[in-house]
């Protein structure tokens, strides 16, 4: 592959398209580095990641059927975060055999579906990868939308997700409803994956709503601190994604998703050959 | 002397058949009782029942003031970004857990942290605590609720002995400032430091003065095979009780 020049980047911001995916990323950032410091904490990766897939084949058939593809997307979230509540309240593990049953299953119909109802390629990569350039002032506030609604969530469900994911015993004793606090954690990271389907597609929810909070949790000792610096490599990524997938020509998701996947290897690996964190001894 | 807490023919259970039935006894504000049982027995269904987050599945009980549950500390990730005083002050979750915390819990954390004896170690990484004091950490979160009667899981579980030591200390200074403790344990001989002894096994086998309450057959009926039964050194006819701990892994 031939590289351009790199762009100036105030050549991009007088563009109309990449301004707009610059504050779609930004809102995007708020809502998963928001809400991806609660799934890291809560260990929901791999549902984050299977909730964002689920929406293929919801997204296809609303495509062939001419119906609103993101009310497809929102309905078939939902409905997954429900059945992984269902599911874990009766004791299952939701995020090993059934999530991955559900990952290949969702990939496969969504494929087999997107053969008939999209007539070119380009199409399926849309929905699975997003795009830099189709983004709609639509897509724009239903962004600002999630960014709003992961914020008003952390501030009202914050401690008890934090209190349920350190101590779900000891939570319940502290009279936390877990069960509640857990649904609304699903349902609120499955609306907002929805939201994020546009700029980075079904495959790619998590470089946005994984990625960054697991970055931030290398660095970090307080939750706090973990939504806050996730919220800003989360930013941080999107930016610089952006930037990338506009030189190399590629959907903004891919971009993302290898940036955050370098800086995780790169402060992982300063960490492991730095000197040993020394942690606050307590008087005895 | 009133009772602080007065359960009257429990059954408690997780949807099926109750795990956990027949269990009546009265304890005195103030004091403090050791359940005993083997793993399965009942003791964490009997204090998740008390704590209300199970419904009983037969009788009732009556609790004077707050009850609060302490689970194991070893449920507790080692791993969490929270300091003690995060743990502690998570204690005023109980009735709010919809609204930030106020400064004034924070300072009723630092209060519990400092009754407990970890003045100084707000700042310190739970993780980083020695199991003795992650236990009193937790015990301090409780302190934070208020609470009146406290329920205390297997507190001293895989603790030093020296913080053994000093949380039963702390055990008997919170009982004098009229709290009510239940501790379950697996430490029979421990057991008769305690105002009150009740022994559990899927049904209540005995409750009472610890004296008088662990004898041979008590302590066989409720541990089963799972005792061991040492003669005392002074052929005096007394015996030492050892339980023995089976650990999923």
């Amino acid at each position: 592959m031939a590289l351009d020049a790199l762009p100036d980047p105030i050549y991009l911001l007088e563009l109309r398209s990449t301004r707009t995916a610059a504050l779609e990323l930004l809102l995007l950032a708020v809502a998963g580095g928001t809400l991806g410091a609660f799934v890291v904490l809560r260990r929901l990766a791999f549902y984050t990641h299977a909730v964002g897939t689920a929406t293929f084949p919801g997204v296809v058939v609303a495509e062939a059927a001419s119906f609103s593809p993101r009310v497809a997307a929102l309905g078939v979230a939902l409905a997954y975060a429900g059945g992984v509540e269902r599911a874990g309240r009766r004791g299952r593990d939701p995020g090993a055999e059934a999530t991955g049953l559900m990952l290949v299953l969702a990939l496969a119909v969504g494929t087999i579906l997107a053969s008939d109802v999209f007539s070119s390629g380009a199409g399926v990569d849309r929905v699975l990868f997003g795009s830099a350039v189709a983004l709609s002032d639509a897509d724009v506030a239903v962004a600002a939308a999630a960014a709003v609604l992961a914020l008003v969530a952390a501030l009202v469900f914050g401690r008890a997700w934090a209190a349920v994911a350190f101590d779900p015993g000891g939570a319940a004793g502290l009279g936390v409803p877990g069960r509640w606090a857990d649904l609304a954690l699903l349902a609120i990271v499955g609306a907002c994956a929805v939201a994020a389907l546009p700029a980075v597609g079904a495959l790619l929810v998590t470089s946005l709503f994984v990625v960054p909070a697991a970055i931030a949790r290398l660095v970090t000792r307080s939750v706090a601190g973990l939504v806050a610096a996730s919220v800003g490599v989360a930013a941080a990524l999107g930016l610089l994604g952006l930037y990338g997938s506009v030189w190399l020509d590629v959907p903004p998701g891919p971009a993302i998703a290898v940036l955050g996947a370098a800086v995780y290897a790169v402060v992982a690996g300063a960490l492991a050959l730095g000197p040993a964190r020394t942690p606050r001894e307590a008087p005895a | 002397m009133s009772a602080a807490l007065e359960v009257r023919e429990l059954a408690a259970g997780y949807g099926g058949d109750p795990v956990l039935t027949g269990v009546s006894f009265a304890v005195p504000a103030g004091s403090s009782v050791c359940v005993l049982g083997p793993n399965g027995g009942g003791k964490t269904t009997l204090f998740r029942a008390l704590a209300g987050q199970l419904a009983p599945a037969a009788g009732d009980f009556d609790i004077t003031g707050r009850p609060a549950y302490v689970a194991q500390a070893a449920h507790a990730r080692l791993d969490f970004p929270v300091s003690a005083l995060d743990v502690a002050v998570m204690g005023s979750l109980a009735g709010r857990w919809w609204l930030p915390a106020r400064g004034r819990d924070r300072d009723a954390a630092r209060a519990a942290l400092e009754r407990v004896g970890l003045a100084g170690s707000e700042p310190t990484a739970f993780g980083s605590l020695s199991g003795g004091q992650r236990q009193r950490v937790l015990i301090a979160r409780a302190l934070v609720q208020d609470a009146t009667v406290l329920l205390l899981d297997e507190p001293l579980a895989g603790v030093d002995p020296a913080s053994a030591e000093t949380i039963t200390a702390l055990f008997a200074d919170l009982a004098a400032e009229g709290r009510t403790l239940l501790v379950s344990s697996h430490d029979v001989e421990g057991a008769r430091a305690f105002d009150a002894v009740l022994c559990l096994n899927r049904e209540q086998v005995a409750y009472g003065d610890p004296a008088a309450v662990l004898d041979a057959r008590v302590l066989e009926t409720t541990y089963g095979r799972e005792l061991i039964l040492i003669p005392e050194s002074g052929g005096a006819g007394g015996v030492r009780a050892v339980a023995v701990q089976h650990h999923e892994h």
